[in-house]
């Protein structure tokens, strides 16, 4: 059966649900192909088949008792190794916190473990969520699973890698300035960063307090809503986290797009920064579907994109910089080059730059969300071009500043990279739909539309 | 001090300055990139827009109507 390696959670589900897929056997096909294919792709860091099996196991004797607790149950998913698992390290890819042994599980493993989700590892990252992909750490980089001579996105690169390879469903990742998005968009699969405050952080790794997000990386967009479901909501020790109602997320799939209102943010990869000619050409033939299926797409304009970008740069390295201060007073050399560079970029910045970031972070957001007035989703570019090779230190220098995912974290926007086809290379293309805050169903509304319209999702690499 | 002045010698100073006494020669070259970096980065943040009463975004919350 090897199409259980592209079962999405829904369709696994079901058959779980009807006791027609073992939650072991499930499972057990999935170890294997782990076993066999990523030794090529490192999407895992830490991969637990004992764990996986005995969740499974449970699951299994529970869903036969008939104590089916609801679409994750004996669902395989992988965590980014900077959320924490109780027992087993969170190394955030780094030598510094390589003995670094989580004594609780974050909210988000609770959640998902109260679900009868199926732990099957530590999935690769960027180091530190910020320095990647690089060949000095502990670790290899995880590899696109479309070509592994190219990168996988990041920072959350082993989720992306690993949903799109069928090694899982579903993974955690977190989204700073962009990292659930660019895997899922570097690799052909589902990323949604969901408005900020809808997920708890907590046991999670910072990487800068106000930017952090949680979010998901599924092969579509009904997965992800299902996952959303799970993990969202308050908890009163996250200080960042809303007090708004969550769920819901599935509510609004299978309605048509028709007479929806969509501002296509095209300054952002046609004039602000020029995106190559095939993201450019399969975003703007997204849209066009998008008008199609009956929506009413209209340009619309907001700040230019390297005021987003700066805005999230200036914050996003001096938050950083507070939490790796100590480390990097007394252990620099065990950062790798990347990551020590990118955060050594807060250490001198002005407490008044970063005061007016806050400022005219708080004045961008307003008139951003104010856009909505008029429109029901915004559609953008994710990254600016397809991955490039992971060998090539300036290509991925170059590719690093490119994309518009920044903004919707200066924002807070719930934000979802969508799959909208394939280079002449055969790499991922995407595009971003960015809803209003906590307004994620409508996002997926509309991502599922596309999916049904085109059926990207359908596509799967060989490995 | 103009982004373009900064030298070495500059920033081995001030990474003395707050503790970070442990770089070698290729941690400061790093450090020298990304502080220059960090100060272009200076020009794209509009500041000329600020009014006085226009308030950090401290406490970073979102509610559905103003997002904020």
């Amino acid at each position: 059966m090897s199409d259980l390696a592209w079962l999405t959670v829904a369709e696994a589900a079901e058959l779980l649900r009807a006791r027609k897929l073992s939650p072991v056997e499930y499972s057990k096909f999935l170890i294997d192909r782990i076993e066999r294919h990523d030794a090529k792709l490192n999407a895992f860091l830490r991969f637990t088949p004992d764990l996986a099996l005995a969740d499974a196991r449970r699951a299994e004797a529970e869903i036969m008792r008939g104590e089916w607790r609801g679409p994750f149950h004996g669902m395989p998913y992988g965590l980014k190794d900077i959320v924490d698992y109780a027992g087993l390290p969170t190394t955030a890819h780094s030598k510094i916190l390589r003995e670094n042994v989580a004594t609780a599980d974050s909210v988000v493993t609770q959640k998902l473990r109260a679900a009868g989700g199926v732990f099957m590892g530590k999935l690769s990252t960027h180091e530190f969520a910020i320095g990647g992909p690089s060949f000095d750490l502990p670790w290899p980089p995880a590899r696109n699973p479309w070509n592994r001579d190219h990168f996988s996105g990041g920072s959350s690169s082993g989720s992306g890698g690993a949903t799109a390879a069928g090694f899982l469903p579903a993974a955690i990742g977190t989204d700073t300035g962009g990292s659930v998005r660019n895997p899922a968009a570097m690799c052909g699969v589902v990323g949604m960063k969901p408005t900020y405050g809808v997920v708890s952080r907590r046991g999670v790794l910072p990487l800068a307090f106000s930017l952090d997000h949680v979010g998901t990386l599924t092969r579509t967009a009904r997965d992800s809503a299902l996952m959303l479901d799970l993990i969202a909501g308050h908890d009163p020790l996250d200080p960042g986290s809303s007090a708004r109602a969550t769920g819901g997320y599935t509510a609004e799939i299978g309605r048509s797009v028709k007479g929806l209102k969509v501002g296509l943010i095209r300054h952002f990869y046609a004039r602000d920064m020029e995106a190559d000619p095939e993201m450019t050409a399969g975003i703007d033939t997204a849209a066009r579907k998008l008008a199609e299926l009956g929506a009413e797409v209209r340009e619309i304009e907001t700040a230019p994109l390297g005021e987003y970008v700066a805005c999230n740069r200036t914050i996003l390295t001096s938050e950083a910089y507070a939490i790796h201060e100590k480390w990097m007073r007394e252990r620099p050399q065990d950062y790798g080059a990347l990551a020590r560079e990118r955060l050594m970029a807060g250490a001198f910045v002005r407490a008044a730059d970063y005061v007016n970031a806050t400022r005219l972070r708080r004045k961008m957001t307003g008139a951003f969300h104010a856009l909505f007035s008029d429109i029901d989703v915004a559609v953008t570019a994710s990254s600016m071009d397809t991955a490039c090779r992971i060998d090539d230190p300036k290509a991925l220098e170059h590719t690093y500043a490119r994309q518009a995912r920044a903004p919707f974290n200066v924002t807070g926007s719930p934000a979802l990279s969508e799959p909208v086809g394939f280079s002449k290379a055969g790499l991922p293309l995407a595009m971003q739909i960015v809803g209003k805050p906590f307004n994620e169903a409508l996002i997926y509304r509309v991502a599922h539309a596309y999916e049904q319209a085109t059926r990207w999702a359908e596509r799967h690499p060989a490995l | 001090m103009a982004d373009d002045d900064l030298t070495l010698d500059d920033v081995r100073k001030m990474a003395m300055e707050v503790g970070m006494t442990r770089l070698g020669d290729e941690h400061l070259q790093q450090l020298l990139r990304a502080t220059r970096a960090a100060r272009a980065r200076r020009a794209s943040l509009s500041g000329a827009n600020l009014g006085p009463a226009d308030e950090p975004a401290h406490v970073f919350r979102l509610d559905a109507e103003s997002g904020l």
